[in-house]
């Protein structure tokens, strides 16, 4: 594979990425939120293969099946029956509104952008131009944590955050040793098992999954 | 001489296969729907039937509302002049760029809105302030994702645009191009009254937003309308094919390759029509409030086609 088209490819599959990042800005569902994340854990793991194969490191193709397992399988699967158990509860009214929110995302991948472009002009790296777009899907993750009102939104989004951690690692080491990949992969996972927990206790004690309520246990 | 020639063919092409791509679209929507639809020729035959009927207009109207048909039509036209449809770099390249060309269609739309509030109808109001609504957001958004293509190209120019692209194949996915594709995507569903945003197969709604602007008008000034409303649909749909996927497009003016770059416009125009018509299938139509977010969704998009491709050209 000529490292042009490879380039190409991988900011191809970055801005698909990003893509599905924005997508959850727009939407209300849960199911919606949770299409989002799954569309964009196929391709990222997707990705994988490719830095693996262009790279020629055969460990990122382990690594690929363990993320497909982990985000495309087990984690939309649970958070599929958590919306069972608790109940869907639309983002109807977001701390910032939803046209407002997606100009504020274009913003930050603009900042994503400013932000790179020192990286970006001393790196050789061929896949040196997703670079920014890694770094704006971040952001957009980190937005969509902190401008959301319900829990299970804001998990959501901060497990576009870790995807946009793992494909900014992926396109800037070309794949870091294994275990510490599976280290990062545990710890994802056992952050969601968290959340998962908290949102139970939420719901139990608030009977809703609004995080505005949780305002009240200063008081 | 020959680039005139073909120049004003390619209008001629476009005027004459509109209507078949509407009526094509809405067969295809009636196939995928289970229904037998009607024939895709028979929008012909109901712009034949429109030119011959009698036009009735209110009393309470103004010349705009007269005038406005015409202008519709002609600054149609002259867009399908200055869009590579065929043939890469015209002659005509020389006299408008994009920025004409977003201007010549937000003229139309413009006055489109005038005389829905000429005769002074409650729909023709509400069909205008919600076009307007829509254009605002829109028109910026067609100019920004192809801006994405004129910085890769170097140039505004449409012709230099597609010849750029098909001589470095490549770009054609950098994340400029696809981003670019989504949003103008998303814009041609607005701009062109299609579903989530506008319901093309009905004027009983009060949601409607194209139909409810054209109400008042009636036989030829109706066909006009409907007509230029066809070629806007082909226009879109040959932005889209050809200057994202500009492969088939004519680089001679050779009889071969223009032969060639036609069926190839026509085998595009017919994939993007089934795509359409897919999504229209597939897709309710949006609440009217919720329009301006999903235009928010192309606007970004585009501004992020123009900055990556800016970024990194």
């Amino acid at each position: 594979m000529s490292t042009n088209l490879f380039a190409q490819l991988s900011a191809l599959a970055s801005s698909l990425t990003l893509l599905a990042g924005i997508a959850l800005l727009w939407r209300r569902s849960l199911d919606a939120y949770i299409q989002a994340f799954k569309w964009q854990s196929v391709v990222l793991s997707g990705m994988f293969v490719l830095v693996g194969y262009a790279g020629g490191d055969r460990q990122l193709y382990a690594m690929a099946g363990f993320f497909f397992v982990l985000k495309v399988v087990v984690i939309p699967h649970y958070l599929r029956r958590l919306e069972e158990q608790v109940g869907a509860e639309r983002e109807s009214h977001p701390y910032i509104n939803i046209a407002t929110s997606l100009i504020i995302s274009g913003l930050l991948v603009l900042l994503a952008y400013v932000i790179t472009r020192p990286l970006v002009a001393v790196s050789r790296l061929p896949t040196r131009g997703s670079l920014p777009l890694a770094m704006g899907l971040i952001f957009v993750g980190l937005f969509v944590v902190v401008t959301r009102r319900k829990a299970l939104t804001q998990v959501v989004g901060f497990l576009v955050l870790e995807n946009g951690i793992a494909l900014l690692a992926m396109l800037g080491t070309y794949g870091i040793p294994l275990i510490i990949e599976l280290g990062v992969f545990l710890d994802v996972l056992m952050g969601f098992l968290a959340m998962q927990v908290f949102v139970y206790h939420i719901h139990g004690t608030f009977e809703s999954m609004d995080v505005e309520q949780l305002n009240r246990l200063k008081h | 001489m020959k680039g005139y020639l073909l120049e004003i063919s390619q209008a001629l092409i476009a005027l004459v296969l509109a209507p078949g791509l509407v009526g094509f679209v809405r067969w295809w929507k009636a196939r995928l729907q289970g229904r037998r639809g009607a024939a895709p020729w028979l929008v012909y035959y109901d712009l034949r039937k429109l030119f011959a009927k009698e036009v009735v207009i209110s009393k309470n109207t103004s010349w705009i509302f007269r005038f406005t048909p015409y202008l519709v039509f002609s600054s149609t036209l002259a867009v399908t002049l200055l869009i590579p449809l065929v043939a890469a770099p015209l002659p005509f390249d020389r006299i408008g760029d994009l920025l004409l060309v977003v201007y010549l269609l937000l003229l139309g739309t413009f006055f489109l809105a005038l005389a829905g509030l000429d005769p002074g109808t409650a729909f023709g109001g509400m069909g205008a302030s919600r076009e307007m609504t829509i254009a605002a957001i829109a028109e910026p958004t067609i100019a920004l994702s192809i801006f994405g293509l004129a910085v890769g190209a170097g140039s505004t120019n449409l012709g230099r645009i597609v010849a750029e692209t098909l001589a470095h194949p490549s770009a054609a996915i950098s994340p400029g191009h696809l981003l670019g594709f989504a949003a103008l995507f998303t814009v041609m569903l607005a701009e062109t009254g299609r579903l989530p945003v506008d319901n093309p197969s009905t004027h009983l709604e009060l949601t409607m937003i194209h139909e409810a602007m054209v109400l008042e008008y009636s036989g030829r000034y109706l066909a006009l309308i409907e007509w230029a409303a066809a070629v806007r649909l082909l226009i879109f749909f040959s932005l889209l094919a050809n200057m994202f996927a500009p492969w088939g497009v004519a680089a001679t003016l050779t009889p071969v390759a223009v032969g060639i770059a036609a069926v190839a416009l026509v085998a595009k125009l017919a994939a993007l029509g089934l795509v359409v018509a897919f999504l229209e299938t597939r897709l309710a139509k949006l609440r009217l409030f919720r329009v301006p977010e999903l235009l928010a969704v192309s606007f970004v998009l585009a501004l992020l086609a123009v900055t990556s491709s800016f970024l990194l050209r």
